[in-house]
């Protein structure tokens, strides 16, 4: 463990001192990721001034919604990174150096890939809706609550490193998979930053059962909310968000370990 | 003109090239557009009209929105990439206006969007969702022109940010903020029915409400003569405007450009 | 001394996915996708003993990459077997690859953003290199590939020649005890390239580091190794020592000769004969199978009077092309 660490702080050391060379420009960079991700909150703000809710959601409810999405997300591209671009690994031939380093495959490029810029960009935001709405929609912490907060933040992001350590074993088989990740992924999360209950049923069942976005952010925020629309699920789904993580995440483990020996290193 | 012209073919050709990533693109959009639909079917619940604006109305707004920005496409890597890559100079040798060049090249892509992502996108929002009729052959042509103004404007905008590449290391970061502004306050992500009244006073001012909202009312034939007169004049104001700051941007990047050397 | 890699009938079989064009195509390919096989390394053989210096040569697309790739434990192999330094290792990946360092000439492993030195520190961990060790080797790297005015300058600034220096430093670290260079002189200036074989020689030989060494430029492998195996189309075409590729492929000479006087009509039987006007020089190619080096000479003194005369052997380059293009065949 204190190996792993020791190694995950060798990587975070020279992955910041790179993006930080140009100091200037890795701070409007974060700032950018910030505004970017703030753009449609501020629009979904400015549209709540008129209309007061959403399915019964008030505006301080949805930023106790969205900072789920951007925390776990923020995490993820620390531990996920290499995984989600994991195509151009391949195509550029840096797995090859990954396979010649003696240490495990996936350890590598859990630990190595991290964007920390863009992390900072979306934690950062996440955080921030987190404080603002945390107190105004009466959220009383205490060891059980923050247990269960943070449980369910790592679920969030193990959820979402399941989908692409998924992705990333099919790249094994077809090479290309940008067109896949644009439809499960960044598709579904456009869906998944707002209340699920908003959507017709066939949405729904995709953000439960297939990219099960749903326990990343609207299941776990009805644990803290009770919010009337949850009456259309079962309850139980509120308490699951970690085991779906851990379940997903064995499951993608598997087949990409079952997938790795089918890799065909690309020539020159 | 033939000549600029051709740089448009060109991009438009080339994008038909890709055949998966096309029907990907459809979806994208399509997928966007219910997003939208469904929040604001749910801000709406029971009520027909909310401040004498119809659920239709706010559907066709996204939809318009929808398609302007697949119309207004700009390629806003083109200059830092050039001047990273070290081609900028071979590319002014050429006997061409590199400006105008960028943006037949951009107004390609933007054309080829629209006829092949936004159109098929639309026919199959139209199906689920209530879309709004034109309001008429000369709003219709109205709508055009200040389509194309506004993408003018946009166009300059984006220019003027990208000529600071001549001094900046990346301009990724103030692209991307400029465009969340620009969204914002143009309407992009929220109808400018609903954006508080503080702002829109403040906004009537600026270019942007004629970039996305003014196509829309004029497409749902919702301004009087004054109202489209004083919109196009904003427009053609703030394109002379631009164009000067521009032309400055431009200059000064380049003298800077041949005294240090590409 | 030891064996340190054995190969025996090694083999391996890409599938290549046949595209077909247009939209029925792009379905076509998507729903009953069509494929061939090109076998890219086909039951190839060879073993190298601690301590040697091979060089792999073999056109673009002949199955060295491949081969490396596979003694590396980067590819499976479908037949044959493999063994380096008592591993399997492509089954003992993480055990097997601390003990050997690859140099890829056209894949870097230093951060661009960063100097040399920030990423040894990461290569340092990777390898959990013993600080010791680590310091040690750190400074008789730098001393010699002369690495000292660049080892904390960013990797941007650098010429490829440095950059190359800095990677074969990095991949030497962890002290490992077999070497593959893959092509780690391409795109380099003659001084660079020159610098690059001066330490991989040094190095084996104070180390006894055994090497493998793939490259186009037939310089590098006459500078640095003494054992050449060449491979084509799959296939070892040949293995055995540099001076013997010549002597055991190519039965062509050359003769050269400076003559008095020049009888026009000269014909010798089995040579090809070219005369140059201005200087006088008379060139006389043949194949020592058909005719024997003695009989044309005999036959060039009997009619003319010869000022100086010299016998050529062709160059190391046009053997291999000869050898490549299959106007010489080996076995």
């Amino acid at each position: 463990m204190k190996d792993i660490l020791s190694l995950f702080f060798a990587y975070a050391r020279s992955g910041l001192k790179s993006r930080f060379q140009y100091k200037v420009d890795a701070v409007v960079v974060i700032f950018a990721v910030f505004f970017r991700e703030a753009g449609g909150i501020i629009a979904m703000y400015l549209a709540l001034q008129k209309f007061g809710s959403i399915n019964g959601w008030s505006i301080d409810e949805l930023l106790f919604l969205f900072s789920l999405i951007f925390i776990t997300y923020g995490i993820f591209i620390v531990f996920f990174m290499a995984l989600r671009d994991f195509s151009d690994w391949i195509k550029h031939g840096d797995f090859d150096r990954v396979l010649l380093r003696p240490r495990g495959v996936l350890t590598q490029l859990v630990l190595c890939g991290a964007d920390w810029l863009a992390a900072f960009g979306h934690g950062t935001l996440g955080l921030v809706l987190l404080i603002i709405s945390a107190n105004r929609v009466g959220v009383e912490w205490n060891v059980q609550t923050v247990l269960y907060y943070l449980m369910c933040v790592i679920g969030g992001v193990l959820i979402q490193g399941a989908v692409f350590l998924t992705f990333s074993s099919i790249t094994f088989y077809v090479l290309e998979t940008n067109s896949l990740k644009e439809i499960f992924y960044w598709n579904m999360r456009k869906f998944a930053i707002y209340p699920l209950s908003i959507y017709n049923k066939f949405i729904q069942a995709i953000l439960i059962f297939v990219v099960p976005f749903a326990f990343v952010n609207y299941f776990p925020a009805q644990f803290f909310l009770q919010k009337p629309d949850m009456a259309a699920y079962p309850a139980w789904f509120m308490f699951i968000t970690p085991i779906v993580g851990i379940v997903l995440y064995l499951a993608a483990y598997a087949f990409w370990r079952f997938s790795l020996r089918f890799y065909k290193s690309t020539g020159n | 003109m033939d000549r600029y012209l051709q740089f448009a073919v060109i991009r438009f050709k080339s994008k038909t090239a890709y055949r998966f990533d096309y029907f990907l693109g459809i979806l994208n959009s399509l997928l966007s557009f219910v997003v939208y639909y469904s929040i604001y079917k749910a801000l709406y619940g029971d009520a027909q009209s909310i401040d004498g604006v119809s659920f239709s109305m706010v559907t066709t707004s996204f939809l318009i929105s929808l398609g302007l920005s697949s119309a207004f496409h700009k390629n806003e890597m083109f200059l830092q990439d050039k001047i990273k890559q070290g081609t900028i100079a071979n590319e002014l040798l050429k006997p061409v206006n590199f400006k105008l060049r960028m943006l037949f090249e951009d107004a390609g892509e933007g054309a080829f969007n629209v006829v092949f992502n936004f159109l098929p996108t639309a026919l199959i929002a139209a199906f689920f969702a209530s879309i709004s009729a034109p309001s008429g052959a000369v709003n219709m042509l109205l709508c055009i022109a200040s389509v194309i103004l506004g993408y003018i404007v946009l166009w300059q905008i984006s220019f003027i940010v990208q000529c600071l590449s001549f001094r900046l290391f990346s301009v990724w970061g103030l692209v991307t903020i400029k465009n969340v502004v620009i969204n914002i306050l143009a309407g992009a992500y929220i109808p400018m029915w609903f954006m508080p009244e503080k702002i829109r006073s403040i906004l009537r001012f600026t270019p942007f409400e004629s970039i996305y909202f003014m196509p829309v009312q004029l497409y749902l034939g919702q301004l009087g003569q004054w109202e489209i007169l004083f919109g196009f004049l904003r427009q053609i104001a703030w394109i002379g405007g631009l164009y000067i700051i521009g032309e400055l941007c431009w200059r000064s990047g380049i003298k800077r450009l041949v005294i240090q050397g590409g | 001394m030891e064996t340190m890699i054995s190969v025996e009938d090694l083999s391996k079989t890409f599938k290549i996915q046949r595209r077909s064009t247009g939209f029925a195509g792009a379905v076509k390919n998507i729903f009953h996708p069509t494929y061939e096989y090109k076998k890219a390394v086909d039951g190839i053989s060879f073993s190298i003993k601690e301590g040697e210096m091979v060089g792999f040569i073999g056109p673009n697309g002949a199955g060295k990459s491949t081969t490396v790739k596979m003694l590396s434990g980067i590819l499976h192999p479908d037949g044959g077997s493999i063994n380096v330094a008592g591993y399997i290792p492509h089954k003992q990946r993480k055990e097997y690859v601390a003990n050997i360092g690859v140099v890829f000439g056209q894949k870097s492993q230093i951060s661009w953003d960063l100097s040399p030195l920030d990423s040894y520190e990461v290569i340092k961990h990777i390898y959990r290199i013993p600080e010791k060790l680590y310091k040690d080797n750190l400074e008789r790297y730098t001393e010699l590939l002369d690495m000292k005015d660049f080892i904390d300058r960013p990797v941007r600034q650098l010429s490829l020649g440095q950059r190359m220096r800095a990677d074969i430093a990095a991949a030497l670290l962890h002290s490992p005890k077999i070497v593959f260079f893959d092509e780690p002189t391409i795109g380099i200036d003659v001084v660079g390239k020159d610098k690059i074989r001066k330490f991989i020689k040094t190095l084996n030989e104070t180390d006894n580091i055994t090497m493998i060494f793939t490259t186009h430029d037939m310089q590098d492998i006459e500078q640095t190794c003494q054992r050449l195996i060449i491979i084509d189309d799959g296939k070892k075409l040949y293995d055995g020592s540099l001076e013997n590729v010549k002597t055991d492929c190519v039965s062509t000479r050359i003769i050269e000769a400076e003559v008095e006087n020049m009888p026009s009509g000269l014909d010798i039987e089995n040579t090809q004969i070219t005369h140059d006007e201005s200087t006088g020089k008379l060139t006389v190619m043949f194949d020592t199978d058909k005719i024997s080096t003695s009989d044309v000479m005999t036959a060039l003194m009997s009619t003319h009077s010869i000022k100086d005369i010299s016998i050529k052997e062709p160059g190391i380059d046009s053997v291999i092309r000869d050898i490549y293009e299959g106007r010489i065949k080996v076995g």
